[in-house]
């Protein structure tokens, strides 16, 4: 409450503002990181614990996240395949070199557009989900609940969305290289006249082991950060209903923005 | 205060609590007794504290200075795998009932079965079904949640708390909400377990009614303080002023500054 | 928890000592299985059970659910004021038949 001897300064209070969205990003950071830790130690030492991870969880995670997202994925892949291809064959026909068009769109779609494309749509599905039903867990007093009952909600909740994602990421990943690829497919042998055995050969030629393991590997953290900020969102939550739909689109803004980041320090990481 | 040697140890002991949100102190110097057996309803206005008291009771929330001791144990050192075992000891009924969704209410009561013991799984339901029995809920083992009326959730959240039979049970504002007649209902069954398992109870309430039924004794708490500790009776006969106040329902009004009431509506 | 078994006038009589709680009840449980199995009537004496929580109690109905269905007689005997209040509680003690010793259980016709 402002008093007398404490005038309200506009730029004090901007700073303040500024102060304490920081100290709220940071702690949200910090949050996340023990969040990790604890997730990993729950995974070892569970059972010793007497708080084993439970196989049922994560299977109906398995299913919410991977197997739900097949039809959703897969329509998103075919698309961006044959966009690419024609994006690709357009801009290397002035060079006369449209028959390298193959290269180019193996290569973006399994480095780059499947993990990017399934990381931002399992964000919005399921990251949101799980952001909306930890919030409104967290103000139904169920996760104190869940404390109380002597049940660690890290282990109970987090960890197996944590391992669901973790997989099943990945897995789509690998789902939608494929997928893309049969779009691009599609398009380049119908307008390049190209027959399908040289597509899949020159495909197969120029892809390396490595360019699919390294969109695989990307998509793994891109899992693992769905998990986390899906949760240090939902956890955060103030106010009620209103409350837990503003963490729900909070959440899909910062998985989708900790995804692009993460993919942009992984690349210059790896590739440079 | 006289120790008289009729009286029951204590199982809950807390000493000088303080806890401060920020700047604000939100406990100050609590100083309580819980004896084995006894309901002691903690009674107080919004603000007063008395949510805050509970979590610290129950584990929930750590105090700035002081301690709680459960059954003799200091709460504030345990780690977290002596509390998580401790838990088992511990019934907590919260105020909306705190069930999860996803599962029936029959599963939702039966998971710290599953959680914390080897069981047998028959053994399980029949001491699911057994509980619902007690509460009143005879038959509601399948039915989800979102099905049940508030004061069948509370009910469910009962028997949840103690299916594993606790020695202490907490009860966050058990008749909020309620019409009188389901309200008092919940005070018989707190009575009811209380008699039949010699659980010592503890209850957070604002509802001056269902504490006069169900309280064997009364802590009244205002702003973070413990005005009283007493029987209803001593309660009732204090010459507290704020005592009183609270007790002629006029707890829920704020004292007024008038000077910080002009500066807040002014915003100067 | 302790128990003993003994044969008498037929009866097949379950004595269990001690605390019935959730680390002993699952042996209690497959004690009264066990002698329902072996098909005489049978009469679980409490008269030593210092604390009885809501699993043995449980075991308690489904031995005595499967002794109905078999047709064996099934009693319990010398129930102390404690366990009878848990029994009371969920309005068992209307359900089982209750001997206050073992005297008037062994003269009983179940």
């Amino acid at each position: 409450m402002p008093t007398s001897d404490n005038p309200p300064n506009l730029i004090l209070q901007k700073i303040e503002a500024l102060g304490r969205g920081t100290t709220r990003w940071v702690e949200g950071l910090g949050f996340g990181v023990t969040l990790l830790y604890e997730a990993v130690f729950w995974v070892v030492m569970g059972r010793r614990q007497k708080q084993p991870i439970r196989a049922v969880p994560i299977f109906s995670q398995m299913m919410e996240i991977g197997i739900e997202a097949i039809p959703i994925i897969s329509i998103l892949s075919l698309t961006i395949g044959m966009m690419l291809a024609i994006q690709g064959i357009d801009a290397l026909e002035d060079f006369g070199a449209e028959h390298q068009v193959t290269i180019g769109v193996a290569l973006s779609i399994t480095r780059e557009f499947a993990p990017l494309i399934t990381g931002i749509l399992v964000a919005g599905r399921s990251g949101s989900a799980l952001a909306a039903r930890l919030g409104t867990m967290t103000i139904n007093n169920e996760v104190d609940a869940l404390r109380v009952m002597g049940i660690n909600p890290i282990r109970f909740l987090v960890v197996p969305n944590l391992i669901a994602m973790v997989i099943m990421v990945p897995a789509l990943t690998l789902w939608s290289d494929l997928v893309g690829l049969f779009g691009a497919g599609l398009y380049i042998i119908s307008d390049l006249g190209m027959t399908t055995g040289v597509y899949i050969n020159q495909t197969t030629q120029y892809l390396d082991a490595n360019d699919v393991l390294h969109g695989l590997g990307k998509s793994v953290a891109f899992g693992a950060l769905i998990t986390l900020v899906g949760v240090v969102n939902g956890s955060a939550v103030t106010g009620g209903a209103e409350g837990v739909g503003r963490v729900t689109t909070q959440s899909v803004v910062h998985s989708i923005l900790a995804i692009i980041l993460a993919d942009l320090i992984i690349v210059f990481l790896l590739t440079r | 205060m006289a120790f008289l040697p009729t009286q029951p140890a204590p199982v809950i002991e807390v000493t000088d609590l303080v806890t401060h949100y920020g700047s604000r102190r939100i406990l100050n110097n609590v100083t309580l007794e819980v004896r084995k057996g006894e309901i002691m309803v903690i009674m107080g206005g919004s603000g007063s504290g008395k949510s805050t008291l509970l979590r610290h009771l129950i584990g929930l929330e750590r105090g700035s200075s002081g301690s709680i001791k459960l059954l003799d144990q200091d709460i504030g050192k345990m780690t977290d795998y002596e509390l998580n075992q401790f838990y088992r000891k511990l019934g907590v009924a919260f105020q909306g009932g705190a069930l999860f969704s996803s599962m029936t209410v029959g599963e939702n009561i039966m998971l710290p079965l599953r959680e914390h013991t080897d069981l047998d799984e028959k053994t399980m339901e029949i001491m699911v079904r057994l509980k619902l029995e007690v509460v009143n809920l005879a038959g509601f083992e399948n039915f989800m949640p979102s099905e049940l009326s508030g004061g069948m959730l509370k009910r469910a959240a009962f028997a949840r708390a103690v299916i594993m039979d606790p020695v202490l049970l907490f009860c966050d504002e058990p008749s909020a909400g309620l019409d009188p007649v389901v309200s008092s209902s919940l005070d018989e069954l707190i009575l009811r377990l209380r008699d039949a398992l010699n659980m010592t109870i503890v209850v957070v309430t604002h509802e001056l009614g269902s504490a006069f039924r169900i309280a064997d004794r009364i802590a009244v708490l205002d702003q973070g303080e413990v005005l009283s500790v007493g029987t209803v009776a001593q309660v009732q006969a204090s010459d507290n002023k704020r005592i009183q106040d609270l007790l002629n329902r006029r707890f829920e009004e704020e004292r007024l500054d008038p000077d910080a009431y002009l500066a807040r509506l002014t915003g100067e | 928890m302790d128990h003993q078994i003994k044969e008498e006038q037929g009866n097949h009589i379950v004595l269990l000592q001690g605390e019935v709680d959730l680390e002993s009840s699952p042996k209690a449980r497959q004690i009264m299985l066990d002698a329902v199995g072996r098909g005489k009537k049978i009469l679980v004496d409490l008269a030593s059970v210092t604390y009885m929580d809501s699993s043995g109690i449980a075991s308690l109905v489904e031995a005595f659910q499967r002794a109905k269905k078999k047709e064996i007689g099934f009693a319990l005997v010398s129930v102390n004021p404690a366990v009878l209040r848990v029994l009371h509680l969920a309005r068992l003690d209307q359900v089982f038949i209750i001997h206050d010793n073992l005297e008037s259980a062994l003269n009983a016709d179940l």
